[in-house]
């Protein structure tokens, strides 16, 4: 298992310090109606104003129930729940890290939850009734409104690759992504590209070939974008993309029409939670109808609730996307993205891929004057 | 005989029990091929993703290298959603990569093996595919190891073998049926034996005649057999009861007539003559019902008194004191010829010495002078010589027979020696008659079967 830690430390490393400085690291809420004392305790890799809507809501709803968020790194988490020294126990994890979430449940920590809610949950979104999503996340191309005026709008991967090779010395520098060798999620995203789509190394060659920049998270991205640093930026976190661009109007996003990888935030009970019947009824919450409609209507998450489709869900997202919407499978492939050798080779065929891409814009740079 | 043990219910236990038995033998291997046919299912499972692994496994920076496919892994769930395991370890069994340290199986170099392992309480199914990298330079042996858990094997399992048992269950239902149907299609000429009998006529000794299976009709024999015995025994009770009144009528008749007779005469002295006559003629009749009443004792075996031990040498001398006087006033001699010490013997001592003082009886009425009571030990043998007329051999079986009287003109009730026949017979005796010495005379003889007390 240390051997994994290692590991993990390597890739979690930098996946969202920022967010975490920039948000309160722990939110409480005390019983009103006289329960028990001991809260029910709720680790999640989620900015406290994204979730604070919904545990205000769930706790409006339960006022006997006292609730702590702790608002952790992913890779804490995954670090804190491993090491049985770190108390107090963790009675829900919440964690948009859906490969370590993953591997939790499949060695066994999570324990089944057999409620209504969770047996009507949709097939796709769950694993055993251990592991459920709860979340409909797209990742998105974000542009400045000004690119779209002057090369036209991107809706599609096919477009991107288009700008990125029709306009390279106009774009040199302005681009920005995820970095996979740095950014958990970047890594994630890569790996299922690579699995979705064969023309996505010609999209990390384009990408080198405008010496795009590598950044770390998607709020580094967004900053960037709102200063005019870059002009676009590729595979931003959707959620917190529709809440930053609210309050900057010279951003737009858009959801590519061929495909678009979906990540959702993954939900279990621990084996071991000290209030398994307080957890269930969080999780009967999240999962339920009434916590689906918060999701939707006060945060940017995107609720999976087969019965609703305003906007803000799966469902209305569906509509419009249809099968370009590629939600990550939850399942053993999962694990494939862990593997120690797999990562290395990914990263060092797209940083081969990229290298490349600088190398040749640079020849043809130099012989095209 | 317990109330509750019945044919019919030994044979529905002794073919219900065993059928019962091998249906649960059938349902345990029911479950051991559905186990197996699931196994031997989900391993190709298990085959395919090692190797699609091991097609990945390659040489590369000195050390072993694998570009794990999602799609091996994704393989190995099935809708059961099974937990997954995968490790690659090197030929010195060091772990190279995976997300689980599998224990290595034991068994042979280049065989594909699997087995079921505890781990961390989880039972899984572990497959473990040794491999070779043939390179231009390097020769490296390594092995793949996946797992998954039992579910989706355990949910086949349990529907293979609710198919099998449900089949089972069908035809266990059919055999009881079918057992239950034989049983009674087999016990049906019982009933109808028992039938026959119950509405057979009381009274009537006839025997049964219905078709019957061929161990019933054994049965069947065996009770026609004893109804002719029952028959025969009836014959000779009538025979004997129409001897008997006939013998008590006679006298009776007698008597009548000659009190008649002597009414009929004014004197007291006829009177006094026909009263004396009446009198002994009376007393004849009186000990004729004795004997008949003594016989058809002796013939009822369901009185027969427990024998003891006695001493055959003191019941003839009992015997012959009680006879002496009666013999002295008709100017007999009585002797007795007896050793000194006793002869044991198993038998009832008033039965033997009434059988000895009708053979004594029987020789005074007949006109014998000498009469001995010889007893005789080794075997032990009750014997009474007479030197009277004798009976001619020809007819000495005959005499057995109630109401033979050896000579007509003979006082006698002709059932003495039927009487000596019937005690010998439940002594388990031989009645022996024969001439006497010097060729004149009888001499009974009741040869006993030995020391039996």
């Amino acid at each position: 298992m240390s051997l994994v830690a290692v590991l993990l430390a390597t890739v979690l490393l930098t996946l969202s310090p920022l967010e975490a400085a920039l948000a309160q690291s722990r939110l409480d809420y005390p019983a009103r109606a006289g329960g028990p004392g001991e809260p029910l305790v709720i680790n999640g890799a989620l900015d406290t104003p994204l979730i604070a809507p919904l545990l205000e809501d769930f706790h409006h709803r339960n006022p006997d129930l006292a609730l702590r968020y702790n608002n952790l790194t992913t890779l804490a988490i995954y670090r804190d729940f491993l090491d049985d020294d770190v108390t107090p126990r963790p009675d829900v994890v919440l964690s948009s890290a859906m490969p370590w979430q993953y591997r939790l449940a499949n060695d066994g920590h999570a324990q089944p939850l057999a409620s209504e809610a969770a047996r009507r949950w949709p097939a796709w979104a769950r694993w055993r009734h251990e592991l459920f999503a709860f979340t409909f996340e797209p990742v998105v191309i974000v542009y400045r409104r000004e690119l779209a005026e002057r090369f036209g709008a991107v809706t599609s991967h096919a477009d991107l690759v288009d700008l990125l090779t029709g306009h390279r010395r106009a774009l040199r520098g302005r681009v920005v992504t995820y970095d996979p060798a740095t950014s958990g999620a970047g890594y994630t995203y890569a790996i299922e590209e690579a699995r979705l789509s064969p023309r996505y190394w010609e999209l990390v060659n384009a990408l080198g070939g405008v010496d795009t920049v590598l950044a770390g998270t998607t709020r580094d991205m967004l900053e960037g974008l709102a200063d005019g640093r870059y002009l676009i930026g590729y595979n931003l976190l959707g959620s917190y993309a529709r809440d930053f661009v609210r309050e900057h109007p010279e951003l737009e996003i858009a959801v590519p029409d061929d495909y678009a990888l979906v990540t959702q935030r993954l939900a279990f009970i621990p084996r071991d939670a000290p209030h398994p019947m307080a957890a269930r009824r969080f999780l009967d919450y999240l999962l339920g109808e009434a916590g689906q409609r918060a999701i939707s209507e006060l945060t940017t998450l995107g609720a999976i609730h087969p019965a609703l489709d305003g906007p803000g869900t799966a469902n209305a997202l569906r509509q419009r996307l249809g099968d370009a919407l590629r939600p990550i499978r939850i399942g053993p492939g999962l694990l494939a993205t862990l593997d120690r050798l797999k990562r290395e080779a990914l990263l060092t065929r797209w940083t081969r891929e990229f290298q490349r891409g600088t190398i040749a814009a640079d020849t043809r740079d130099e012989t095209s004057p | 005989m317990k109330a509750t043990d019945s044919l019919y219910r030994r044979l529905i236990t002794w073919l219900l029990l065993p059928l019962l038995g091998l249906g649960a033998l059938m349902l345990m291997q029911a479950y051991r091929s559905a186990h197996d046919a699931a196994d031997r299912a989900f391993d190709r499972l298990l085959e395919a993703a090692s190797l699609a692994i091991a097609e990945q496994v390659k040489w590369q920076d000195e050390q072993l290298w694998l570009d794990l496919p999602p799609a091996a892994l994704e393989m190995l769930a099935t809708d059961a959603e099974e937990r997954v395991f995968y490790a690659l370890y090197d030929n010195h069994g060091r772990f190279i990569t995976g997300n689980a340290d599998l224990p290595a199986l034991p068994g042979g170099d280049d065989s594909l093996r699997f087995a079921d392992t505890r781990w961390h309480d989880m039972t899984l199914r572990v497959g473990v595919r040794p491999a070779r990298l043939d390179s231009w330079s390097q020769r490296e042996r390594f092995e793949v190891r996946v797992a998954h858990t039992r579910e989706g094997r355990d949910q086949l399992t349990w529907s293979l073998f609710t198919g099998s048992a449900s089949r089972i269950a069908l035809m266990a239902l059919l055999a009881i049926a079918v057992v239950l149907l034989a049983i009674r299609i087999a016990l049906a000429p019982l009933t109808r034996l028992r039938r026959a009998i119950r509405h057979r006529d009381p009274r009537t000794l006839a025997p049964l005649d219905l078709p019957l299976p061929r161990e019933l009709a054994e049965l069947r024999e065996t009770l026609n057999e004893l109804l002719a015995r029952m028959r025969r025994v009836r014959a000779n009770q009538e025979r004997f009861i129409g001897d008997a009144s006939h013998q008590l009528r006679t006298p009776l008749a007698g008597l009548s007539a000659r009190a008649e007779l002597a009414l009929r005469q004014p004197e007291p002295a006829a009177w006094r003559s026909a009263l004396e006559t009446i009198q002994a003629s009376s007393a004849r009749t009186a000990r004729l019902a004795v004997q008949l009443l003594s016989l058809t004792r002796l013939n009822n075996p369901e009185a027969a008194p427990a024998p003891s031990t006695l001493d055959l040498v003191a019941v003839a001398r009992d015997a012959t004191r009680d006879a002496f006087a009666a013999c002295h006033r008709a100017g007999i001699a009585l002797e007795l010829d007896a050793p000194d010490t006793a002869i044991p013997l198993a038998g009832i001592d008033w039965q033997l010495e009434e059988a000895l003082n009708n053979l004594i009886d029987n020789a005074r009425r007949y006109g014998a002078r000498h009469v001995t009571v010889r007893v005789q030990a080794d075997p032990p043998r009750l014997q009474v010589e007479d030197d009277g007329p004798g009976i001619p051999a020809e007819r000495r079986l005959l005499m057995l027979r109630p109401f033979h009287r050896g000579a007509e003109t003979g006082d006698g009730s002709g059932l003495g020696l039927a009487i000596v026949d019937s005690i010998a017979r439940g002594h388990g005796a031989r009645l022996t008659l024969d001439d006497g010495r010097h060729g004149q005379g009888l001499c009974v003889t009741m040869t006993f079967q030995g020391d039996r007390a």
